[in-house]
């Protein structure tokens, strides 16, 4: 596989923005191909993702030995990572096309037996802040830091909070999570109007408690996640997060009026096109 | 006597001595499943997880995939049952080297009941993926155990049970006779090994010959290995702290062996107890002298029944 040399040869454009238009294409085109998928969850990590893996995971100047880790605990947008891979030219981008096929090499969920870059398996939600723990705890001499991306579904598992108790313990500055708070879950609770509709109501404050430290911002503002990430890494004595509200979908008008209807679904041809022409 | 979750404690921290990639993970339950000594010794390669059997076995995965070697400690039921998932995910299906001490596995829970006990766990560990599962009978195993297991460099379960345990002589060795391999056979593993060496002491002095087939190591097996161990044997009984269905008679069951295999273990209806040890293997006919009538009603009834496996 051809890997990119320069800061240039990397991204398509300057512009993150452009680049996250493109990444929300390729997944569009990539969850059609392979007959349906998780488009909301999918789209509304692309910022979370195109900021991480560019600025601070997979810079020009650290190579695989001495780079950051990143976990993909929301493993079901695992189509997003990849596609954001390709975006920065270290995933051949026509191998999208075949993701979730067999012997692909792009499994439905993060392989890190399967796919390089990918520095743990994730698709059982709830584990990868524990992993990103140990990773934290092992590099902790180094200068290398342990970047984890959530759902705020996600975090209903109770091994989240497990997780949370034992790193604020620990005193981990050297991780971050960054919880992907869309605001929506597979089916949800409408069918029950009377109760909390957020997946996880009050996230900051719940973080805050279990001993984080928390930052909030728009996670679609390219230059405010960067700001937030870039504080946490200033953080000198407690495990940090930033909730970044998002919207499910992201990018997608239908999916966006829609999310629970368009957390894991297959497009029509019409629908598709339409998708396409929106994101073009 | 020796408890062999503090063996086992003992050789990773003198291990840990010069290496420093060894840590240990506990949950909460150092000072009796013997990751105390450790602790105590290497404090910085130590993570008491607290009571959180899920989060201890993911970060264990985690120090793995940075190239470092974990071992994690708790008691059997908790780490197999409460991490079952993320032994799956974070362990069996990343292929990392991360190594699983349940201490207090099996029947005898002493006091602490149905709860504490866990009788699948070989059923559950042995189909995952990558994982080894090993079951030491006293000291000199245990030492064994741990050193294959660190050379091997693979994801391994080392049950271990709660009582402390005598030597069972010998050299240690993955799957071994103690005895002169005859007709008639008790296969064991672990605990179930003192319980079979009573029995087959017992057995002898009716005058039938029997000897019992160890292993230290019960999955994966070998089965060129396994079938050339067992060449001389008709009939085989398979003793084990464990359920009949996924223990150690199903593995042996599933290599297709020309003798006759019968299962002596705990029933599929019971979950566990207090209890005193005897008192508790009695109840079941798994002491000596319950297991030894067992076998010597099966032999005599032997001579109506055809040569094929059966659970009894």
């Amino acid at each position: 596989m051809q890997i990119a040399k320069s800061r240039d040869d990397l991204l398509g454009s300057s512009d993150l923005r452009v680049d996250c238009r493109s990444i929300r294409r390729r997944v569009a085109a990539a969850l059609y191909a392979s007959g349906g998928g998780h488009y909301g969850g999918s789209l509304s990590v692309v910022e979370i993702l195109a900021v991480l893996c560019r600025d601070f995971v997979f810079t020009r100047e650290r190579g695989d030995d001495t780079r950051d880790k990143l976990i993909l605990s929301k493993g079901h947008a695992a189509i997003a990572l990849y596609a954001t891979l390709a975006q920065l030219g270290r995933l051949e981008p026509s191998l999208l096309l075949r993701y979730g096929t067999l012997q692909s090499g792009l499994e439905g969920h993060p392989d890190m037996l399967l796919t390089r870059d990918i520095d743990f398996s994730t698709g059982s939600l709830g584990q990868g802040l524990s992993v990103g723990i140990g990773m934290a705890l092992a590099l902790r001499a180094s200068a290398r830091r342990v970047w984890v991306v959530l759902g705020d579904g996600e975090c209903q598992e109770g091994q989240v909070w497990e997780a949370a108790i034992l790193a604020a313990r620990h005193g981990l500055t050297n991780l971050t999570a960054i919880v992907d708070a869309n605001g929506s879950q597979d089916f949800g609770f409408a069918q029950n109007p009377d109760l909390p509709q957020s997946p996880l109501p009050e996230i900051p404050s719940i973080w805050s408690a279990f001993g984080w430290h928390v930052a909030e911002v728009d996670g679609h503002d390219v230059n405010a996640l960067h700001g937030a990430l870039s504080a946490a890494k200033s953080n000198l004595s407690k495990p940090s997060v930033v909730v970044a509200n998002t919207r499910k979908g992201a990018g997608v008008e239908l999916f966006e009026r829609m999310p629970t209807e368009f957390h894991c679904t297959r497009l029509t041809s019409d629908q598709h096109r339409r998708v396409m022409k929106e994101l073009a | 006597m020796e408890k062999l979750g503090h063996v086992c404690g003992e050789r990773i921290a003198e291990i840990a001595e010069s290496r420093n990639e060894i840590w240990v993970l506990d949950g909460d339950l150092a000072d009796s499943d013997g990751a105390e000594i450790f602790a105590r010794r290497h404090r910085d390669r130590f993570v008491n997880a607290g009571i959180a059997e899920q989060a201890m076995v993911s970060v264990a995965a985690g120090l793995a995939a940075c190239g470092l070697r974990p071992w994690v400690f708790s008691f059997s039921a908790f780490l197999c049952c409460r991490a079952y998932d993320q032994i799956r995910v974070c362990v069996s299906q990343t292929h990392l080297p991360v190594v699983l001490i349940g201490s207090h596995a099996g029947g005898l829970s002493n006091k602490n009941g149905k709860s504490h006990t866990i009788l699948n766990d070989i059923a559950l560990m042995a189909t995952l993926p990558h994982v080894e599962v090993w079951a030491p009978a006293d000291r000199d195993d245990a030492v064994f155990c741990i050193d294959q297991i660190d050379a091997a460099r693979r994801a391994a379960y080392v049950r271990l049970p709660r009582e402390p345990l005598p030597s069972i002589g010998g050299a240690a060795a993955k799957i071994r006779w103690l005895g002169k391999p005859c007709r008639l056979a008790i296969v064991s593993a672990g605990l179930s090994t003192h319980w079979a060496m009573a029995a087959a002491a017992l057995l002898r002095d009716r005058g039938i010959e029997i000897s019992v087939l160890h292993f230290c190591q019960i999955w994966p097996v070998d089965a060129a290995h396994v079938a050339d161990l067992l060449s001389e044997v008709e009939q085989a009984f398979v003793l084990e702290d464990h359920y009949a269905a996924g223990g150690q008679a199903s593995i042996l069951l599933s290599l297709g062996l020309p003798l006759k295999i019968v299962s002596l273990a705990w029933p599929s209806d019971w979950s566990g107890q207090s209890g005193k040890p005897l008192d508790v293997l009695k109840l079941f006919q798994l002491d000596p002298a319950g297991i030894a009538n067992r076998i010597s009603a099966a032999l005599g009834s032997s001579l109506f029944s055809a040569l094929t496996p059966q659970l009894l």
